[in-house]
Formats: C-alpha cells, structure tokens, sequence
C-alpha cells in the first residue's frame, strides 16, 4: 500500500518542485502534512497549495539550527564546505562499514574470491596521475562500482568481487580507508571547487560532524539501510549501498538510543520500498539522500553546497519529527520526504534518482574522465608536433614569409591595379589613362593605357581657348605652323624681289588722307549682307519642335561616332604582334582578320559620320555632317576621326566641310554686327574650339596636298560659300589661308617639272577671283576694335594674299587695311614693350609680306 | 525626323538620353529649390554628375513682416562642380536658345 | 566606379565640399573611396562665421551621403577624357543591363 502511495504522489511532487520555497521553511508544516498524508494519500494535491505560503513563512528562528546544521564557526567558504562534507561524518562511522561489508562478505563467500582486477577501469584513471595515490584510487573504483556496476550485475557476486577487487587493489597501508566515503567526497569537493580534472586530495578534518550527524540521521535511515539479500530478491542493488546506511543507522541508533536491530530491520523495509520506488518513478528525494551518503561525481560535483543547504530544511523537519513516525509510517514519511526533497530539482546537477542512472552517471563520469584525459594526451600530442620545428625560423624569416604571403593574397584578391590591365582599364579608365597624360604619382609599368594617353594628350580637349592652360600643344601648335607657314612663303617671296616699295609707301601716305570717307558705305553694305543672311538660316528651321527632334538625332550621330571611335581605339590595342617572314599562318591569319575588323570598323565610322549623305541643295535642314560639326563635341571628333581614315575620307571631309563653309557654326555665328561688336561667349568658344580642333587636322591634311587640291577647294569655296562673310570670320580666313599660303609654298618650293603652267594659270585666276570678292570687306575683316589683340589670323591672311599679290593687287590691299595698321602702330607705342613688339609683328607679318616693315612707318 | 526614329532604337534606357547631353549644356534640377545650368562632363548610374562652367540658382522664399512671400534667387559660378546623385531632381538637355 | 575613379585623380587637390546642411568646407583631398566618402586635410569653413562648429578641426572625414556638392579645380579634369570615360562605363552598364 504504502509503496504504491508513494507512486501515485510523486509525479505531483515534482510539478510542485519548481515552486517549492527556499530551505528556510519551518518544519511544523509539513508534520501536519505528513500527518495528513498518513489518512488520505490522495491529498498529495494539497501539498502544492500548502507549499505556496511557505516561502513566505520562513522563519528566521530556525537560524538557531544553522549551528547544528553548518556548524558553529562562522560560515566562510573553508568552513562551509567542511560541514557538508558528509563522507566526512562518514568516514567517522568508517570502522563500523568495514564491518559492515566484512560481514556481507561473509555471507557471500563464493563471489569473493574469483574476479580479477578488472584493467578496464583502471587504465581510465591513468591519466590522473595524482590520482593513484593509494588513499584515492580505491574509493574512486570502489564508489564507482558501489553505485554504478550493482544495478547491471544480476547477481551480487560480481559487485562484491569488484568491491573486493578495488579493496584488495589499493595498497594495505591504506586498506582500512578503503571503504570510506571521505576522500572521495573530498575529492569531488576539490573537483568542484578547482573546476578542474586534478583535485588534490585535502586532508578531512571534520570538526563540525557530530552536529550534521544530528542533522542528518533522521531522515537517512528510513531510506536505506541494511539490505539484506534474502529479503528483496529482486532488488540486485550493490551491498555497499546497503552498508552505508547500515553504518548511519547504527550511528544514528546510538546517538537516539534506538536498537539497532529494530531500527535495521525497519529500514530495510522502507529502503526497499523507496528504492524500489526510485527504481520506477526516480523520487527527487532521494537526490539528496544520494548525494547525502555518497556524493557519487555528477551531483556534488556540480552543485556541492546548494544541494547540501537546501538539504537542510529536510534534516531539521526530519530532525524535530520524532523518529518513531517515520519508521512506524514508512510510506509516510517517504512521501514527506518527498515534498520536502522536492526542491530538489532547483539543482541544476541533481539528475540522478536511481541506481541505474548512478549507474549509467558513474560511466558517464568515467567516461568523461577518460574522454578528458585522452583529449589532453592528444593535446600534449599536439603541442609536440607543433614544437617540433621550434626554431627552425628566425622572426625575420616568418616575417619575410608573411610579407610573401601577404603579396599573393592581394595579387589573388586583385586590387584594380594588379588585375588584368583591360579590367583595371574599364574600372578605371579615367584614372589610368589620366595618370599617363598628366605624370599622376603612381608609375605602374603594366598600365595599358599608353596608347589612350596618346589619343587624349593630342587631343584639344579644351573647348575655350583652353590651350594655355590644357594642352599647350594643340592649337597653339597649329597656328605657329600657320604662321610659319605663312612665313616661308613671306621669305620665300622677298628671295625674289619685286621692288615695289617705292609704290607701296607713296600709297600708304596717300591713302591716310582719305581714309574717313570709305568705311562708311561699305558698312552699310555689310549690314544688308548679314540681313540676308539671318533670315535664311532661321528659315532653315521649319519649327522648333522639328530641331529638337534634329538635334537629339544629331547627337546620337555623335555618340555613335564616340562609340565607333572607341571601339577601333580598343581594338587598336590589339593590334597583334608585328608580322615578320617567319610569322606562323596563325599569326597571319590573326593579322588578317585584325585587318578585317578595323576595315569594318573604318566603314562603321565612315557611315556614322554621315559625310556621304547627299547634299541637297538649299535643303532648310543642315547636312548632318555639318550638323555633327556644329555640337562642341562633334568638332571634337574630327581630329580623332582623322587618325582613323585614309587620304580618301580625309579630303572628302575637307571637301565636306569647305562646300559648306558659310553654313558651318562657327562662320554663321561668328559674324559681327555693329551693334554686336563681340561674339557671344558661346560663339567664341566654338569658334576656338573648332580653330584648335578641326583646323589643325584640315590644315596637316593641305599641307600636303598638291596643288591641284588645293585649287578644287579653292574653287568649290568660291562657288559655294559667301566669300564677304567668310573672311570675317576667323575660321574662314584661316581655311583662305590655308589654302592661299600653300599654293605660294607649293609654286616656290616644287620642282620646276611639278607645277604645270595650266595649274598655275588656274590658281591665279582663282586666286585674283578671291581677292577682288574679298576686297571690299577689307577694313572689317578684323575682329573688334583696335584693342584687340586677338587679330594675328588677319594679318597671317593679309600676308598670304599679300606674297602671291600683284603689285597692284598689293597696293589695293594695304589700302584695305591701313587705318588698322596705323591704329595698330599708335596703339602699341602705348602699350607695354612686350605687348608692343607682339603686335607690332602681328602687323609686320603682313608689312613684310609685301616688303615693307613697320619701322617705316614709325 | 527619319535619322531621329532610327535612332530610338539605340536609346534603350533613360541614362542612354543623358549620354546624348555629354558635352552639352544642361539643365539639372536638384532638392531644395537649386538648379544647375552647366556643361555635363560626366555621369553615373546614380546621377552623380560633374558639371563644367557652372550656374547655380538657388531659389530663396523670404517671408516679410507682412506675410508676404517673396522669392529670392542666388546665384552662384563654379568652374567645375561634382554633383551627388541623390540630389538630382531631373536632367534636361538645354535646347539651344 | 567613374566617379572613384575620377576623384582618385583630385587627390591632393584642393576642393571645395558643399555639405547637404549648407555647410563648405574647403580643403586638400586626401583620399576618397568608393562610396565617395572623403578625406580632407587642412580644412577650413567657408563660411566661418556662420557655421564656427569646426573652427577646431585640421581634418575631416566625410560621409559621402551627406555631399551635395564638390568644388574642382578644373585645371585638375580633363573633360574630355572624362567624358569618354563616361561613355565607356554607361556603355558598360548597358552591356551588362542587356546580359541580365
């Protein structure tokens, strides 16, 4: 009856744990429960809602049993620890367990004698080798076996021969010691407190055990003790466990003057019933008993004095209950027990609540003491092979490793700079190529970008007269070759003297007296002449919606044009390597189709460019060429363009652009009113970009050309384009120029078999056509007033025509322009000497052409 | 008007319209009343920009003791300006006037 | 990457820095990364008056995010390079807008 009450109550015990009060509760409580508990075991329920105020209760008048409990001396971590130290109290009861298995060993004599020394545990300790001092070593093995081998051996012949094997094993000096408890509670103890694998054994000094004892004693006999075989068949615990309580009752006997005959026998039968009990329902009490007797390694070790206070609730109600009821209601008192015991599982570590889970924990534990010591034999091991090489390398040797290793990481990582140069190129173009133009700080020897440095160092990229400050070499350059140009042909011309100045000077003073009167008409002129003009090219333009639509289709013309370019700029780069007579097929071929690709690319340019788009005569819409050319970054093309193209596209163009010279931008827009005395900002800026980027690319292309070119594009200007508004612009004298000053060098410097007389009769007659057109514009081909010092075009013109002039041709043009030449020479004798003498050799360029100096006229 | 549907086909994106406007003036649009009127050197997928020769016109409403709103505008010149994208409002190409 | 790419050619450089709260500051560029943050070294408030909070400063870091502006040097671009590195990377992102 009594058992299986305990059965049905302790399921509940358990939920009720988790809220159970602290250890301070005061005993009386639970003796009227246990009281209760006695009638009716079906009011288990009510323990819960009993235990619910208990916190609440505690009273701190049971302080007074601290001493019994914790013994007197105050309470610090040594003195605490000793008072738990229940083996201890044990070990004082250590002869009387000796007996005790002495006598169950006698009433097992068979078993004794055979089983050797099991190796199999032993070698498990091996790795603590602190441990093999003889006083641990059987306790260890012999509480393992106490409480871990019984349940698995089915008959008890086994347990005692590892019993006597482990106390036969250990040393006879030590042989007494063997039994107790003591040094292996200690040693768990240490475990705990050095949170190690190495306890040191400490000597036990259990000043405070009698008062534990006290403590102590109630409770633990009714749950074990003796257990003699032939009562409880079944039940395969190990003798030890039963020589322990055995020793406890007797202690407890003697200080309750109980009988111990009595008080055995009694306790055997409640012990069975609990073990039995904990066997299928694992009670939390016995938790504490457990850990009480026999300090088995997972329990203590975890959580040593929690358990051991909270214990103590426990032994004081057992200890103010009298011992009689407990041992008359066993199952009472087990269920008493088990309430109070259920605070129990507030333990982290109290997990084992039976024999076989002592059982399995004890393997557990070995095992973890084995899988411990391997795991440092292997660490040991480790540091070893690790130490082997020890000094093998100096710190500059792993250093200088380290920096390798380091290299290949980031050559493997790649910055932008160490992947491959054309990834690193579409990266960081802008970068790379910059850096190779401007000389930027890093020097990087595979920077791939040469040939783009190349494209853009020539290239003007300034849209404003920006070559001071951008690129010194790109329009700056071609107007001093214009002007050196022009200057062979000045010094060619005065080789041959014509001794005119005689002629030139008489009309140079003559012509200043009546100067005021000739401007005025032909001024008048000139207006007439731009109102005309306006208005044609606003018709041009049927409606504003329509040049939107012309100009985004222009643009995307250019952006083709871009991409075209920089397609054949890449693939110029890969241009495979020079082919020479031993050049393999492959390489040929690979040449081949290279050849083939910039063909295609070449005519893809070519169309995009739209130069061979008809012309339609007085078409309102521009020719998109020309449209191209009117888009700052359609004159930006041109020179890249003409890297691209053969002598073939290059004069077509030129001839593009001649045919169109009045409607281009830059002429159109660059005409000068009198009431408009300075272009707009944006007109002069196209019109300087195109002087330094179109220009410069038609001008190499006419300094080569033959003279019968030069004659057709002087032809095709005169046919088509309004030569009075042309040579006011800077763009369209510069062309005029060009050509003039080529035709001069051409006849002067070409063999006398090159120049037929048919060319040259031609030329002239172009050429006289071209001066009278030009004649009466004269004095306004200038830009601005006098001040303006940016008037060097004019005079490069003026001394073109003036080296190929006539005498009379001669006369006729310093009567055009001789108020700008005293008006230049005045001004300068105000000027600062350097300015002075740059514009002053301006005006000379011209004064020479036609063999007169300007110091003549000072 | 046929070069300009022939073309459509190659602007396939939004940004393929801005390329056109490279090395043109532009109009850009930004967050708290700016605009910039500049040449476009330069654009990203984020709208980030540089801008050549540069007019900022920032639009400042003054309020008076009247409550009357008055809208003045700054200007402002830069020879050269890097835009952040996450200020552009819109980008315009700057139609000849 | 244009624009990482273009500011690593400013370095050193003096600039001008128009912050989105209105404040500039100028300052020699030292380093710059790829989400446009910046380093600037001798820095000083244009507007020191109005905005005293880094009288203190010798040096700043700035978080990209909060540019509005940068002032260049336009001696220090080239515009046409830059443009063409412009096209290169937008034609860049469309190949790889096409591919996936």
């Amino acid at each position: 009856m009594s058992f299986f009450g305990f059965d049905t109550s302790l399921p509940r015990d358990r939920g009720h744990q988790s809220t159970a009060p602290g250890f301070g509760q005061t005993h009386d409580p639970f003796a009227g429960l246990s009281q209760r508990n006695v009638s009716a075991n079906d009011e288990v329920l009510d323990f819960e809602e009993t235990y619910d105020g208990l916190g609440d209760q505690l009273d701190e008048t049971d302080d007074a049993f601290n001493d019994d409990t914790f013994g007197g001396e105050p309470a610090n971590q040594q003195s605490v620890g000793k008072d738990f130290d229940f083996s201890g109290q044990t070990a004082q009861i250590a002869d009387t367990m000796k007996e005790e298995q002495m006598l169950y060993a006698a009433r097992q004599p068979p078993q004794r004698q055979p089983s050797p020394p099991k190796k199999s545990t032993r070698p498990a300790r091996t790795g603590y080798e602190k441990y093999s001092e003889p006083t641990y070593i059987p306790e260890l093995q012999a509480n393992a076996s106490l409480w871990g081998m019984a349940p698995r051996q089915p008959s008890q012949d086994v347990t005692e021969s590892y019993h006597r094997k482990h106390s036969e094993a250990v040393p006879p000096t030590s042989n007494r010691k063997m039994m107790s408890l003591e040094e292996v509670e200690a040693m768990m103890r240490a475990q705990n407190n050095l949170k190690s694998t190495t306890p040191q054994p400490a000597p036990q000094t259990s000043q405070p055990q009698p008062r534990v004892e006290q403590a102590q004693l109630p409770i633990i006999p009714p749950q074990q003790g003796p257990h003699p075989q032939g009562q409880f068949p079944n039940f395969s615990g190990p003798p030890q466990i039963l020589q322990r309580p055995q020793q406890l009752s007797e202690q407890r006997f003697q200080q309750g003057a109980r009988p111990p005959p009595q008080g055995d026998k009694q306790n055997q039968g409640v012990q069975h019933a609990q073990v039995f009990q904990r066997q299928r329902q694992a009670p939390m009490e016995l938790v504490a008993h457990r850990s009480q007797h026999t300090s088995t390694p997972p329990g203590p070790r975890r959580t040593p004095q929690p358990r051991q206070i909270l214990q103590n609730p426990n032994r004081l109600s057992g200890h103010g209950q009298p011992i009689a009821p407990s041992l008359s209601r066993p199952s009472h008192q087990a269920h008493l027990t088990g309430p109070m015991h259920a605070r129990g599982p507030s333990y982290p570590g109290a997990v084992v609540t039976n024999p076989q889970q002592l059982l399995n924990l004890s393997d557990e534990d070995r095992a973890a003491f084995l899988a411990e010591d391997a795991r440092r034999a292997k660490r040991n091991h480790k540091i070893h092979m690790l130490s082997l090489g020890n000094g093998l390398m100096t710190p500059q040797d792993k250093n200088f490793i380290t920096r390798i290793q380091l290299q290949q990481l980031v050559t493997a990582t790649g910055g932008v700079d160490d992947q491959d140069p054309e990834a690193a190129l579409t990266e960081d173009f802008y970068y790379q190529v910059y850096s190779q133009i401007r000389g930027a700080a890093r020097e990087n020897p595979n920077q791939p970008a040469n040939h783009f440095a190349q494209t853009y160092l020539f290239q003007t990229g300034g849209r404003y007269g920006l070559a001071g400050r951008r690129h010194p070499r790109g329009g700056d350059n071609h107007m001093q070759r214009m002007e050196q140009q022009v200057q062979r042909a000045v010094e060619a011309a005065k080789a041959k003297p014509k001794n005119k100045q005689l002629v030139i000077e008489g009309s140079l003073g003559k012509i200043s007296f009546s100067n005021a009167k000739t401007p005025k008409p032909l001024l008048n002129l000139k207006r007439t002449d731009s109102a005309d003009v306006r208005p044609s090219s606003a018709g041009r333009r049927p409606s504003r919606h329509a040049a939107v639509l012309d100009r985004k289709a222009t643009l995307r013309d250019i952006e083709n044009v871009y991409s075209d370019l920089m397609a054949m700029e890449d693939h110029e780069r890969h241009l495979p390597p020079p082919l020479n007579e031993n050049s393999d097929p492959e390489s040929i071929q690979q040449h081949m189709e290279w050849r083939h690709t910039i063909q295609d690319l070449n005519q893809k340019l070519w169309r995009d460019l739209k130069v061979m788009e008809p012309i339609v005569p007085n078409s309102p819409v521009p020719h998109p060429f020309i449209a191209i050319l009117s888009h700052p970054k359609g004159k930006k093309t041109v020179p890249r363009v003409f890297r691209h193209i053969d002598e073939q596209q290059r004069v077509t163009i030129l001839t593009m652009i001649v045919v169109h010279l009045d409607t281009l931008d830059v002429v159109r827009n660059a005409l000068l009113h009198h009431d408009e005395p300075k272009l707009s900002r944006m007109a002069r800026e196209e019109v300087e970009l195109f002087a330094h980027s179109v220009i410069p690319s038609l001008f190499s292309y006419i300094n080569e050309a033959p003279l019968t070119i030069v004659i057709g594009l002087l032809g095709l200007v005169l046919d088509r384009t309004n030569i009075q508004n042309l040579v006011r612009t800077k763009i369209g004298l510069s062309i005029l120029t060009m050509f003039v000053s080529r035709a001069e060098i051409f006849k002067q410097s070409s063999a006398p078999g090159d120049l037929t007389d048919s060319d040259w009769e031609q030329w002239l007659q172009l050429y006289n056509k071209l001066f009278d057109i030009a004649e009466p514009v004269l004095p306004y081909i200038f830009p601005g007033s006098v001040n303006d010092t940016e008037d060097v075009y004019v005079w490069q013109y003026l001394a073109a025509m003036g080296v190929g002039a006539s005498p009379e041709q001669q006369q006729r043009l310093v009567l055009g322009v001789k108020d700008r030449v005293m008006e230049t020479v005045n001004v300068s004798k105000a000027l600062p000497p350097e300015i002075a003498a740059t514009r002053l050799g301006h005006v000379n360029l011209f004064m020479r052409a036609i063999g007169l100096d300007v110091e003549l006229l000072g | 008007m046929a070069d300009a549907e022939e073309g459509a086909a190659s602007v396939g994106e939004p940004l393929d319209l801005v390329r056109l406007c490279l090395d043109e003036i532009v109009f850009v649009k930004l967050r708290g009343d700016r605009e910039l009127k500049g040449r476009l050197h330069a654009y990203d997928s984020h709208c980030n920009l540089v801008l050549g020769d540069v007019e900022e016109t920032i639009y400042v409403v003054d309020e008076d003791d009247e409550e009357e709103e008055t809208v003045r505008t700054v200007k402002k010149q830069s020879e050269m300006l890097f835009v952040r994208g996450d200020s552009v409002v819109l980008i315009s190409p700057q139609a000849p006037s | 990457m244009l624009f990482f790419s273009f500011f690593k050619t400013l370095v050193d450089h003096e600039v001008t820095v128009e912050l989105k709260n209105d404040i500039s500051i100028r300052g020699t560029l030292k380093s710059v990364d790829q989400f446009l943050n910046i380093k600037l070294d001798d820095i000083s408030v244009v507007d020191e008056v109005k905005y005293p909070h880094m009288s203190s400063c010798k040096n700043v870091f700035i978080r990209g995010s909060v540019v509005r502006y940068i002032h260049l040097p336009a001696a220090a671009v080239d515009t046409a390079l830059l443009e063409d590195a412009t096209r290169r990377e937008a034609a860049q992102a469309s190949a790889r807008a096409k591919q996936s």
